[in-house]
């Protein structure tokens, strides 16, 4: 359980995160400097990081699994692309592929504007809460919940893929996004570039984790906690829940959109894959390992997982899916909190008879 | 203010075929402990769970104060309102402190409206009435059953209510224990609150209650004072098993 | 070279009016060898002849005149003074007795008037007759030149009498198109009322192309009749069409409710959503892969049973995972549904990619047997599909069997009581844990036999559960928790609205629409269509 006074490691982690930060823009130009590779790594890392603990807001501290926050990540990708792409065509003239694809002359008429940065950001804000907010507000309204809420965000991901797969969208189709060339005005794909974008995505990372630390330490963050114990007691108690539901909600579902947003530079592309139901699962994982309810945990869970899935998908890709489904039955089964269990030297028995008894036991004063 | 707090009107609340509340009409009045006791399944806690809002009745209304229709308000707007209510399971937030639990009871509304040394007051107050001032920075998961229920009636009394409902508040507790949550309900009894309580132990009704009301397969079989309750014939016959 | 086609049909005509006469009678069998080395005219009426027998005549009478149009076409035929010998002196053209040819044969002409009579009489009987498909189809092609001049009856006899479906549907198209194109303007409407009555697109295609005729516009009475085939195909198109959907849509409603009836009665019970029920259903398909390629090793005679003979192997071997399953892992979860859904997935995705690098990625091949290949078509476009069929009533099977399982044997009963109150039932001695396992086996078991019911109907591979896992997740929240009759009616419910939708704006839209329709039916029902109500434990 969170204890609301331990500051230490969250303190510690925003320092190391911030210090990346600097040191890799610092550093470079010397013998020390960090590789493309390796800075764009970090870079991407810092992303799923953020979309870590976009999902941890509410799974850890309200009790709500989504298995589709891939599609609130996945409005910021693409509506980032869609600024890269107009952006690019701007400068230097590129027309995308996909509009060469589609045979089609021109942008659609709802891709104007979008080489503003600030109109596509507004746009993604406003898409987002828009989207989270009415289907959190018809799902909490109607007290769906727990596995049920789970299970329709996943649906409700799946039919956002199958939408973007269709190529008469608009939005490139199977083949998505790519070909950028140009961000705020510089040249893409060149060192600095790399180095800026990764170092950018770190200080967005340590700023929102100072955000949500702000929140769970707040006031508000104790109801959020008193929410997912025991909602209805909380009702009962005087509180709107469904209002501060739907604010965590929406509060999650845009920063899983800042996440997309500084993911899709970095790897060049965006298609319907990340719309995929596995990949919300996946972030669901980064999250138990790491540990729910701890911020540094989501963060430390989203690092490590995607850090050994770089790795593998190099040296080994078809081992990867083995992997994570062996991690996901160790977290389930030996360290129900994550990495947090194992920090703690706190390891839990899976559950024998004994043990059983014992809740049994319990359940029947 | 009227003088009754609770105006129970020709109610009637179904689960599937079941009648679990069937045309039952009762009042409670302000400054009185009411026990309502009767067999399981006679449809005590799901009164509590149509005053507290959580259960919508097929027919039939609930006043509050005269004025306000129960059955049509939202959980949290009964609460608001007045009504407070401590659940048969002690419901606790396992993930909050002591004092955050009284924090919360004293207040509604996302950001706190109580200045903070008032709070603060409050908070002594309470943790003092339940006798939890030890534990104010522990975890309500670490606490022992009976400090949960304590817990959870410093909870709902922490703001002040005008109903005080309290379903089997000493369920699981040692005598002593029991005998201190009888000091404690007493304790509450104002002139201007109406305490609710469902409860299966004779002897802590007999303790506490003003009236008693009992009820059988949703309907009110008798309603008067203790020992008229022990003397009906019918309430043994159904009840006390006698 | 007009004139002669215009003299030919007219033989022909006459042939066909008089041919109802014909087929009363046996063949003079001399008489006819006579007539084939006579002059043109004799052979003429010899050649009309056997056209006449070709359509209408006995067994015994076409395959004695068969090899006589063939040798004359070939020329092969040899008229001398004791009647004729077919292949220059082998066999006597009327015993069929061997013998030597009596003088100098001499092998008749065909004139150019004659040759087509003859060529026609030839590919009949060959339609009719000829053992190998190839040389039927040829025939056929023969037939198609001179779709005028076809005898009635021949067509509709061939068609009947055909094995191969793909030549027989040719000969139906034929046979139409001769009717329709006949000279005879009443024996023509007759033909549109025919054809009016197999209403199909087709069809309408050929009735269309007749508003063109001449006669169209000369003939009020054809144009009637084109008028009133038109209307009446088009509504049996309409109908066929909507039959089609709701078919289509029974069988996709059949699968959903196998692969969704162990989600929900495990939900039910354990509160549980199982998300590698998906490669449940995957596992039932590859198993009876498995089974198909042990019978063509093993018993070869059985191999079209393989279909029946995987049911209890599929059955079992999913049955047994899901029994692993529970053991193993979701009997540690209990009470934490949203990580047994993490759990349940690491499962699916450690199947997905076992199955990947054991099988492959590529599509499986499956026999098709004849119990599950072709089927009737009904009106218009619906073709009662026997792949179909086979899904619908194995789903029907599988809801008896498990209406049976759970509301007449003691397992169903244990585990109505844990799904109502699981506290309850461990204290009047019901061994909750136990009634878990076999449940979750029971579910898992009947997976595998969505599986298996699935493969006839669609392709099979490491990916297919993500197919249909959605849909059952829906069918799942819409039907509410551990109900029967709720999975039936919310199956029914989604398989339906996504064939109805899909036509209209595509699959996408469909299931957007199905999504949406279920949010805002939650609004309405957040339990589901079958809720239990209860007060707060």
């Amino acid at each position: 359980m969170m204890r609301l006074g331990r500051n230490g490691p969250i303190v510690l982690l925003t320092g190391l995160i911030l210090l990346v930060a600097v040191a890799m823009p610092a550093l470079s130009g010397t013998s020390l400097e960090v590789s493309r590779y390796l800075a764009n790594a970090i870079g991407q890392l810092a992303a799923f990081a953020v979309l870590a603990i976009s999902l941890d807001l509410i799974w850890g501290y309200l009790g709500i699994l989504s298995l589709g926050h891939g599609l609130f990540f996945a409005i910021g990708g693409y509506v980032f692309a869609m600024y890269l792409l107009k952006h690019s065509f701007v400068v230097t003239g590129t027309v995308p592929d996909f509009l060469q694809f589609m045979g089609w002359k021109d942008f659609p008429f709802y891709w104007a504007g979008f080489d503003f940065f600030p109109y596509a950001f507004t746009v993604a804000v406003l898409v987002t809460l828009l989207v989270s907010g009415i289907f959190g507000y018809v799902s909490f309204r109607s007290r769906v919940g727990g596995v049920y809420f789970a299970i329709i965000t996943q649906a409700l991901v799946y039919v956002a893929m199958l939408l973007m797969f269709r190529n008469d969208t608009g939005f490139g189709g199977n083949n998505g996004m790519t070909g950028f060339s140009v961000l705020f005005g510089w040249q893409m794909g060149t060192s600095g570039m790399i180095t800026a974008l990764a170092a950018g995505s770190l200080a967005v990372l340590a700023l929102v984790l100072m955000l949500c630390r702000w929140l769970v330490g707040s006031r508000f963050g104790a109801l959020m906690l008193a929410t997912r114990d025991d909602e209805i007691r909380l009702q009962t108690l005087g509180y709107e829940t469904l209002r501060l539901k739907l604010i965590v909600w929406c509060l999650s579902a845009v920063i899983a959109m800042v996440a997309g947003m500084l993911y899709v530079p970095q790897v060049g592309i965006i298609n319907p894959r990340v719309l995929s139901p596995e990949l919300s699962l996946e972030i669901a994982v980064w999250v138990a390992i790491g540990g729910r309810g701890h911020l540094v945990g989501a963060v430390i869970g989203a690092l490590l997982v995607n850090a050994v899935k770089f790795w593998l998908s190099s040296a080994a890709p078809d081992i990867w899916p083995f992997i994570l489904s062996g991690l996901i039955v160790l977290v389930v089964l030996v360290f129900p909190n994550g990495l947090m269990d194992l920090a703690k030297f706190r390891l839990t028995r899976p559950m024998g008879p004994k043990r059983m008894a014992e809740e049994i036991g319990e359940a029947r004063p | 203010m009227s003088l009754t707090a609770l105006l129970v009107d020709g109610l009637t609340v179904r689960f599937g075929s079941f009648r679990a509340i069937d045309d039952l009409s009762l009042a409670i009045d302000y400054g009185e402990v009411r026990a309502v006791i009767g067999p399981n399944g006679a449809g005590k806690t799901t009164l509590l769970d149509v005053i507290s809002g959580i259960t919508r009745p097929k027919q039939g209304r609930v006043l509050f104060d005269g004025a306000l229709d129960l059955t049509q308000t939202s959980e949290a707007a009964i609460a608001r309102a007045g009504l407070r209510r401590k659940f048969q399971k002690p419901s606790v937030f396992e993930g909050l402190t002591v004092r955050q639990h009284i924090a919360i009871g004293a207040d509604f509304g996302f950001r706190s409206r109580l200045d903070t040394p008032a709070l603060d007051d409050r908070i002594c107050e309470v943790l003092e009435t339940v006798g939890l001032t030890e534990h104010v920075t522990r975890l309500a998961g670490e606490l022992s059953h009976g400090q949960k229920q304590w817990l959870e009636i410093g909870m709902v009394i922490a703001s002040d209510p005008s109903v005080l409902m309290l379903d089997e508040p000493v369920a699981g507790l040692t005598d002593e224990e029991t005998e201190r949550t009888a000091k404690l309900v007493r304790a509450l009894v104002r002139h201007d609150r109406a305490i609710i309580v469902v409860e299966h132990d004779m002897d802590f009704v007999e303790r506490i209650a003003d009236r008693v009301t009992v009820l059988h397969e949703g309907r009110t079989l008798f309603e008067g004072s203790m020992d008229k309750v022990r003397a009906d014939a019918a309430v043994v016959d159904v009840y006390l098993g006698r | 070279m007009k004139l002669a086609r215009l003299t030919a049909a007219a033989g022909l005509l006459a042939v066909l009016l008089f041919a109802p006469g014909l087929r009363a009678d046996t063949l003079d069998r001399a008489g006819l060898v006579q007539e084939l080395c006579g002059d043109a005219g004799a052979m003429g009426r010899a050649g009309t002849a056997l056209v006449a027998t070709a359509a209408s005549g006995s067994a015994e009478d076409r395959a004695f005149a068969a090899p006589l149009a063939r040798a004359v076409i070939d020329r092969k035929l040899g008229c001398d003074d004791a009647g004729a010998v077919l292949d220059e002196g082998g066999l006597d053209a009327i015993t069929r007795m061997p013998r030597a040819a009596a003088g100098t044969p001499r092998s008749p002409l065909l004139s150019l008037k004659n040759r087509p009579v003859f060529e026609l009489a030839d590919a009949a009987f060959a339609l009719r007759g000829a053992p190998a498909v190839a040389q039927r189809a040829a025939a056929l092609k023969t037939l198609e030149r001179r779709p005028a001049q076809i005898p009635e009856g021949l067509l509709d006899t061939a068609a009947a009498a055909e094995s191969d479906a793909g030549l027989k549907e040719q000969i139906d198209t034929l046979a139409q198109t001769a009717a329709l194109n006949a000279s005879d303007p009443a024996a023509r409407i007759r033909a549109i009322g025919r054809v009016a009555e197999n209403p199909s697109r087709r069809a309408l295609t050929r009735i269309a192309a007749l508003e063109s005729d001449p006669a169209y516009a000369a003939n009020p009475e054809f144009r009637a009749a084109v008028d009133a085939a038109t209307a009446r195909i088009e509504r049996g198109i309409a109908l066929g069409d909507t039959l089609a959907t709701l078919y289509n849509g029974l069988s996709f409603a059949s699968i959903l409710f196998m692969a969704a009836i162990g989600l929900a009665i495990i939900f039910g019970l354990m509160g549980v959503i199982n998300l590698a029920q998906g490669e449940l259903i995957m596992i039932g398909a590859y198993v009876t892969w498995l089974v198909q390629q042990g019978l063509r090793v093993a018993a070869p005679a059985l191999l079209d049973w393989y279909l029946v003979l995987a049911i209890p192997v599929a059955f079992l071997a999913t049955a047994a995972i899901g029994i692993a399953l529970e053991a193993l892992l979701l009997r540690h979860l209990y009470k934490r549904p949203l990580m047994s859904l993490l759990a349940t997935w690491a499962v699916s995705l450690f199947l997905v990619n076992i199955v990947r690098v054991v099988f492959g990625t590529q599509n499986m091949q499956f026999e098709t047997p004849f119990y599950v290949s072709g089927g009737v078509p009904v009106i218009g476009d619906f073709i009662f599909t026997w792949n179909r069929m086979f899904a619908i009533a194995f789903a029907i099977v599988t809801l008896a069997l498990t209406w049976g399982v759970v509301r007449k044997t003691p397992l169903g009963l244990n585990i109505r009581a844990v799904t109502q109150n699981r506290d309850m039932a461990a204290c009047i001695g019901i061994p909750t844990r136990r009634i878990d396992m076999m449940a979750f086996g029971f579910g898992s078991g009947l997976a595998g036999l969505a599986g298996l019911a699935l493969s006839p109907i669609y392709s099979v591979n490491p990916q297919m559960g993500q197919n249909f896992i959605i849909d059952s997740f829906m069918v799942v929240v819409l039907g509410g928790v551990g109900t029967i009759a709720g999975t039936v009616l919310a199956a029914l419910g989604i398989g339906q609205i996504n064939v109805l939708i899909e036509p209209l704006w595509g699959a996408v839209a469909a299931k957007v629409i199905v999504l949406l329709m279920i949010i805002a039916f939650l609004q309405w029902r957040p339990e589901g269509l079958f809720a239990v109500k209860g007060r707060r434990k």
